[in-house]
């Protein structure tokens, strides 16, 4: 469970950090909220992957952990609609630490590349099973092939 | 007219000192002191023969700036008989508080300003809310303290404001991590009393430099520990100000328990000047026995690079996530 945010220790939610370089194919990102379209800049939009630099909330810059996290697959918010039903709400990345056993879910940002997240969401059909149990019991559950026509929708914004 | 003629040079401890004149303290009298002028010298030794010994002084410059006795001292003096004395020597320093000051003139060297010496202990104090604690600048205080090789104590005052809600909570755990690192922490309030006696036993024959920022409850908190010690200490604050010569007035308060505090405006800016950030590290305790473990050995700066032992033992929850990002935003201010 993640802790609130503790009293008197500074919350660096707000911090803007500068560019970066990826941690995986070594392109330099920028880091500028007009790019991304979300407030924090927390993965690659070219290889889509992010690194361990998160500990408790986005961006507090608390885990001394720094190794690279791997798009793992695709969840869904889950949002209730008006008749009290639990519908799927915003696309979010799953991300997963080579190093630890860190996960984060986080936002999908308006200039990631389309066809590589269409690439994770095949690729993650085949996931080891204990990854996706792991997940699931932390709460996230990996889009899998029935909601294909979901993922396409939200990233292709076709019906 | 000489009454001290077998002891010509006493030791005592300078308490107090004001534009030119040092108040010395022995077997509880308080002896007003000017310096000798050899004092105020600095030698020029010849470097021709560092082997000869003993050094030639080949000139002495007069120096108006670094005042050679600081609050703190003990020093060697001569009672004139009138009330009055000279110190002749300054013995040497146990340890010293000191900052880098304005240079006055263009072009010369920063010099130290000796604050206080011959410390104990740091005390840092903090509100448990308004404000509210920032623990970041007590890493700060910490490390500034363990770079002094000084011991610190965590006072948390105005406790009676949180008492029984979740920020006490917070606080115990915060408290508990601190004294997990070695630093012992006392939850304590001016207004129900809390903690005081204790605070009283570890500032008990001790020498104790105070530092927090204003507004924290240190005057409300001295007063509770002895009646009228806050107004006394906060008098000498007002009448000494900011600037650069905030250390030509300095003082020890006196503890009807035993010891003493120091509390100056200089002392409020407590620096981390003396402070290297490629040493940092050393002055974490809880870091400090990892150093030179991590893959890179000592070249490891605890940041990005593989097999850290520190970064390692900050994800295995041995070493607090707070303290490590504390770390680096600290190298980062150096
Ligand atoms: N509730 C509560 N208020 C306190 C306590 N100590 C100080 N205060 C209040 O905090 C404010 C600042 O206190 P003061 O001692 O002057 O702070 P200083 O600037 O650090 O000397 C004043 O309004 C005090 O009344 C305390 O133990 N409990
Ligand atoms: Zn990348
Ligand atoms: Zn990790
Ligand atoms: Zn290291």
């Amino acid at each position: 469970m993640k802790p609130r945010l503790a009293y008197g220790y500074p919350s660096t939610r707000v911090r803007r950090d500068g560019d970066f370089q990826c941690i995986h194919c070594h392109n330099l990102v920028p880091s500028a909220a007009a790019w991304a379209g979300v407030q924090h800049r927390n993965h690659c939009p070219y290889c889509l992957w992010s690194r361990h630099v998160d500990l408790y909330w986005a961006g507090d810059r608390l885990s001394a952990c720094k190794a690279g996290m791997w798009p793992v697959g695709l969840t869904a918010k889950q949002r209730v609609d008006r008749y009290g039903r639990s519908i799927p709400g915003e696309l979010m990345l799953i991300h997963a630490c080579v190093e630890c056993n860190g996960v984060a879910i986080n936002r999908i940002a308006a200039d990631d590349h389309v066809a590589i997240l269409l690439e994770i969401f095949q690729r993650s059909q085949d996931l080891d099973r204990r990854l996706v149990n792991q997940l699931q019991a932390g709460g996230i559950a990996v889009l899998d092939a029935a909601e294909a026509s979901l993922v396409q929708a939200r990233l292709l914004g076709t019906k | 007219m000489n009454t001290n003629s077998e002891s010509p040079d006493d030791p005592g401890v300078v308490i107090k000192k004001t534009i030119g004149t040092y108040f010395v303290l022995r077997g509880g009298q308080v002896l007003p002191c000017g310096i000798s002028s050899l004092l105020r010298k600095d030698f020029v030794y010849s470097t021709a023969d560092p082997t000869s010994m003993p050094r030639r002084v080949q000139s002495a410059r007069f120096n108006t700036h670094e005042d050679p006795v600081a609050v703190g001292d003990i020093v060697r003096f001569r009672d004139a008989g009138d009330g009055n004395g000279v110190i002749t020597a300054v013995l040497p320093r146990r340890n010293r508080m000191a900052r880098r000051s304005a240079v006055p003139m263009p072009g010369a060297h920063p010099f130290e300003q000796v604050i206080a010496a011959n410390l104990d202990q740091v005390v840092a104090v903090f509100a448990a809310a308004r404000p509210t604690p920032s623990w970041h600048l007590l890493d700060r205080y910490l490390v500034s303290a363990e770079s002094l090789n000084l011991p610190s104590l965590v006072v948390i005052t105005k406790f009676d404001l949180v008492a029984g809600g979740e920020i006490e909570d917070d606080l115990f755990a915060a408290a508990k991590a601190y004294r997990k690192i070695g630093y012992p922490v006392l939850l304590t309030s001016a207004v129900d009393g809390l903690g005081l006696d204790e605070l009283r036993q570890t500032l008990a024959g001790r020498v104790s430099v105070l530092v927090g920022k204003s507004g924290v409850g240190k005057t409300c908190l001295l007063n509770a520990l002895q009646p009228g010690l806050g107004l006394r200490v906060n008098a000498v604050n007002r009448s000494t100000g900011k600037g650069r010569h905030t250390t030509t007035h300095s003082e020890m308060f006196l503890l009807d328990f035993g010891g003493a505090i120091i509390d100056t405006p200089g002392v409020r800016e407590f620096g981390l000047w003396n402070v290297d950030a490629q040493v940092l590290a050393e002055f974490f305790p809880e870091m400090q026995p990892l150093i030179g473990t991590c893959k890179f050995g000592l070249d490891c700066r605890h940041a990005e690079e593989p097999g850290c032992a520190i970064r390692q033992a900050v994800t295995n929850g041995a070493i607090s996530p707070y303290r490590y990002q504390s770390f680096v935003r600290l190298r980062e201010e150096l």
